[in-house]
């Protein structure tokens, strides 16, 4: 049961390596060792540590989501106001760039046929749809946006940013990065602004 | 038995096992099995496994399209139209899996984007057009049918993946409830 001492340093690194390459290659096309050799260490290396191929795609994105989330509180609690913290929730999701949509993609995909997978996905996707919730309480908390539920709210934000980032991610020529951020904001506007309340940003 | 033929054969079988085994994972000589064709035939009709998700991507939407439109008010039309766009059990969640597949595939393979494209504005003008129709008043009917897809598309792969927070039903009311506010109907009505 012994650990290697850089144990601590390597997990991070082969969840950093394990989500380029499979956003690269596809969790189908990665070998253990093409993420070994990215992360610098060995195939058991990586195998100490993650058992399967599908655990390191769902790990890898739980790490970036981690990352994703710290870097978004310490922007958001820049920004005054509910509205405009959505607004930068927004912004960011297809900002991501292609690497993290096609992560997600991969994850849909392995989730089709794989249980775990999908309990995995499942928890991610939660927890994303917290966060906007979370926004949105506070916007209702300072009277800043109608008593619509939040819950409810973020389930229907999610899946029209999901949606618009898979043909975003296809390069659909008939689909703009600003036409997704409209149609979001006027969501926004649409089941919690306050009449009066002018919707631009 | 002619080309035609062979070819249609070909595809429906290669839609069944891409949905069930994955276009990665579907092996083409148990496509050709299924066919009752030989592997070399499937290789000749089809020289790759995207030309072969492509075709059968294709495939499954013309043969959907062939009940697409459907008497009725217009309201009562564009529910159906959701409805028929959405995973339910049999035909169209297989499809559905298809769909999936092609997103993934095509973010890697540029080759299938034009596939994917042209699929997206096949619905998107079939949408927009039923909208049009309507003659729901003022409406933007391109920027209500993109909204309409993507929502299809976030709930819809939410409730294929049998997401708790989305069970099928509620897709079908939550997009429903998007569409009909965007046309300025009561969203329980199906009649304007």
């Amino acid at each position: 049961m012994s650990r290697p001492t850089t144990g601590h340093v390597r997990r991070p690194a082969i969840l950093r390596a394990a989500a380029e390459v499979i956003a690269e290659r596809g969790v189908i096309g990665t070998r253990i060792a093409d993420v070994a050799e990215r992360a610098e260490t060995s195939a058991p290396g990586v195998l100490y540590w993650f058992a399967t191929k599908d655990e390191l795609l769902t790990e890898a994105l739980a790490s970036a989501d981690e990352r994703f989330y710290e870097e978004l509180s310490d922007e958001l609690a820049q920004l005054e106001g509910a509205r405009a913290r959505l607004a930068r929730i927004v912004d960011l999701w297809p900002a991501e760039g292609d690497g993290e949509v096609v992560l997600w993609m991969e994850l849909w995909v392995r989730a089709l046929r794989d249980p775990e997978v999908g309990a995995a996905r499942e928890r991610l996707d939660r927890r994303w749809r917290d966060a906007i919730a979370a926004i949105v309480r506070d916007g209702q908390a300072a009277g800043e946006f109608l008593p619509a539920d939040p819950d409810d709210f973020a389930l229907t934000l999610g899946a029209l940013m999901d949606g618009f980032a898979i043909q975003l991610a296809l390069h659909d020529p008939a689909v703009t990065p600003e036409r997704v951020r409209e149609h979001c904001m006027a969501l926004v506007q649409e089941r919690l602004g306050l009449e009066g309340v002018p919707d631009a940003i | 038995m002619s080309a035609q033929r062979t070819r249609e054969r070909i595809l429906d079988a290669a839609v069944e096992r891409i949905a069930s085994d994955g276009i990665d994972a579907v092996r083409i000589a148990r496509i050709a099995m299924d066919a009752r064709v030989s592997t070399a035939l499937v290789h000749y009709h089809f020289a790759t496994r995207e030309a072969l998700l492509a075709e059968a991507l294709e495939h499954s939407f013309v043969t959907a399209g062939e009940v697409s439109d459907r008497e009725g008010d217009p309201a009562t039309r564009l529910r159906w139209m959701v409805e028929s766009c959405l995973p339910l059990p049999g035909e169209q969640e297989r499809d559905w899996v298809l769909w999936v597949e092609l997103w993934l595939r095509a973010v890697r393979h540029p080759e299938l984007r034009p596939t994917a494209a042209r699929l997206y504005a096949r619905m998107h003008d079939w949408f927009r057009e039923a909208i049009e129709e309507g003659d729901f008043g003022p409406v933007d009917a391109g920027a209500i049918a993109d909204r309409t897809l993507a929502l299809i598309d976030g709930f819809g792969v939410r409730a294929l993946l049998g997401d708790p927070a989305m069970p099928l039903e509620r897709a079908r009311e939550e997009v429903w409830h998007a569409l009909a506010g965007d046309l300025g109907l009561r969203a329980g009505t199906s009649s304007s």
